[in-house]
């Protein structure tokens, strides 16, 4: 079963996507593909019969979304919390899992063709080596390739992420690559895994649950949020353009709602900049009073300094995990 | 083609508003405020003897499992005072032990008493004058504390020394993501001061800065109102395991349509992973 599926709409599927595209569509969609076992206790096949349907229904899933020209999207394939399950479940997971990324690097033309780059996001160190590694060739593979983006999260929880893009900016400090004080919204969303992704708009949950189950937590407080009844494997075309309308229909509040999110955001900078200028010119100046200009021209110098310094230690962390994958790859050529 | 597929989609919006217009002009015709000042004396004779979280007896039709802490949720929609204040009490007295309040805009945090007075008015109105008071507890959050300078949060207690069964904590947008990136500085300033380490970071240990601040525990369940499906910021750390229930508008809202939410979340199954 292959990752990218060949195939047009039909002609009714086609009209309806193009009327929707004639709306504000999202670029980004994320999926809780809840339901696998659910839906092989009511088709009374076995549980991991469910979770191969529900490979293919993402297959099947990513045609659509690249029909309506959603050019990315991550999903949430398995959590930490999820390593709890039966001993056989979960080794039968990491079983499909490994057999579906040697797949993808069977696929790798196909994938080189519609420019498809793979990312997984999670803490890859709980994953069995081998795994570890299949997965390292898949994204190494593909990283250069940028027409749409899958994410897949793996071994991944919203609060570990979180976490651990909290430990990464506390190793710069101690480094002495950044300071605590350059520690902000923006800079925790860049040291998280999905730095290189703008948030979804779009986040779907099937199999009719109402959480987010410790998914994206950060990323999708102003996405709109569609849960939907039906189960991961009988997902439709129809049941996407749904929740797209949702979209739609939110769309202008949600951009209203972005916008002053953005606004306190760099609020929030210009203050924080502006309280370390104020003690920079105190040690500085031994008490002496500065005038407005040479104020402002302290806040901007020490903004753009920061600045530097912010996308310097970014660059680093970018090299750090890029030599992770490449180390892991070698690691498998080695063996 | 284009724009004939353009204006079949306005079409299609259009239709799909009017809908939504239509079915809440319908709702709040037809469930009006007086329906849940009836039906309130009924579902109210298990507030008294009640331990915060779980609700002995069984009434109206209330729900066997009980969320601890509540999050009332108005999205897009111009906050009504009344309303949000009508649902505290209802939370109150179905035995909710937390409830917060969020507006995507800040106007609660920014008018707190006025939202006091009005929960203090609603309580005497649908539980008559006898009946137990709760505390009104408000939560300063990380935007509110630079403002201020450090002080430390405003109390205003009510009541006149009767136990507080519910506290009410209105947030704002700066609690949410602001309150995570207040906790993210903390831990690396104890590493600049060489206090700490990188390795002392983990979910744990944020879990504790947030929690300390907050003392209480992650809201079970939000009721979230307004067409715009988003929780527009509200706390994203604190909901990963919260029940988000959708209701079309708190205006008007019915006490019907409160039960039937906590009915919706007593019937949710969490399975944490498993």
């Amino acid at each position: 079963m292959s990752w990218i599926r060949e195939g047009e709409l039909n002609l009714i599927e086609r009209i309806s996507a193009n009327i929707l595209k004639a709306g504000p569509m999202p670029k980004h969609v994320a999926f809780i593909m809840d339901g696998n076992r659910r839906y092989a206790r009511k088709r009374h096949v076995e549980r991991q019969e469910g979770h191969s349907q529900g490979f293919e229904k993402l297959a099947e899933t990513l045609r659509w979304c690249l029909n309506l020209d959603i050019h990315e999207v991550t999903v949430y394939a398995f959590s930490i919390e999820n390593f709890k399950r039966s001993k056989e479940e979960v080794d039968g997971l990491m079983e499909l899992a490994k057999q579906k990324f040697v797949r993808l690097l069977e696929e790798k033309e196909n994938l080189e063709k519609h420019g498809v780059c793979i990312r997984v996001l999670g803490d890859m160190s709980l994953l069995p080596l081998d795994l570890q590694e299949i997965i390292a060739q898949a994204v190494v593979a593909t990283r250069a390739h940028n027409k749409c983006f899958l994410n897949v999260c793996f071994a991944y929880t919203s609060r570990h992420e979180i976490a651990n893009a909290v430990k990464e900016m506390a190793w710069g400090v101690q480094q002495g690559l950044i300071k605590s004080s350059d520690v902000s919204d923006e800079l925790l969303s860049q040291c998280l895994y999905s730095r290189n992704s703008p948030n979804p708009d779009l986040l779907i949950r099937t199999s009719g649950e109402v959480r987010l189950s410790d998914f994206l937590l950060w990323q999708t407080s102003y996405s709109c949020l569609v849960f939907q009844s039906v189960l991961w494997p009988e997902y439709s075309f129809w049941n996407l353009c749904e929740a797209i309308l949702q979209y739609q229909l939110s769309y202008r509040s949600l951009e209203k709602a972005r916008g002053l999110h953005r606004e306190s955001q760099s609020r929030q900078q210009l203050e924080a900049d502006c309280l370390c200028v104020t003690e920079l010119l105190q040690h500085r100046g031994n008490g002496k009073p500065v005038d407005a200009q040479g104020r402002q021209e302290a806040l901007r110098k020490y903004t753009a300094s920061r600045e530097e310094r912010v996308q310097d230690f970014l660059n680093v962390l970018q090299s750090k995990r890029d030599l992770f994958y490449t180390n892991l790859c070698s690691q498998a050529a080695v063996a | 083609m284009a724009p004939l597929y353009g204006f079949v989609w306005r079409l299609l919006l259009a239709l799909l508003q009017l809908q939504r217009t239509l079915l809440l002009w319908l709702r709040s015709r037809l469930w009006r405020r007086a329906t849940a000042a009836l039906l309130m004396p009924l579902a109210l004779g298990f507030h008294d003897h009640g331990r915060p979280g779980k609700r002995p007896g069984r009434r109206a039709g209330a729900p066997d499992k009980l969320p601890a802490h509540v999050g009332l949720l108005v999205a897009d929609e111009e906050p009504r005072y009344p309303d949000v204040a009508a649902l505290v009490v209802w939370c109150a007295a179905a035995g909710v032990s937390y409830v917060s309040v969020y507006d995507g805009q800040g106007s609660f945090r920014r008018n707190p008493s006025r939202l006091m007075e009005q929960i203090l008015q609603q309580q005497r109105e649908l539980l008559g004058p006898e009946a137990p008071r709760f505390s009104v507890e408000l939560l300063s959050g990380g935007a509110e504390r630079q403002e201020r300078g450090g002080e430390g949060p405003s109390c205003s207690g009510t009541g006149t020394g009767l136990s507080c069964q519910t506290a009410v904590k209105v947030l704002c947008p700066g609690d949410g993501k602001l309150g995570i990136v207040e906790a993210a500085r903390q831990l690396c300033r104890a590493v600049e001061r060489r206090e700490g380490t990188p390795e002392d970071v983990d979910v744990a240990a944020l879990d504790s800065l947030l929690r300390e601040s907050k003392n209480v525990p992650d809201p079970d369940l939000v009721l979230k109102f307004g067409s715009v499906q988003s929780t527009v910021g509200f706390l994203p750390w604190h909901i990963r395991l919260t029940e988000i229930i959708s209701l079309p508008s708190h205006v008007d809202v019915s006490y019907e349509d409160f039960l039937a939410a906590l009915q919706r979340y007593a019937a949710c199954e969490q399975r944490v992973g498993k």
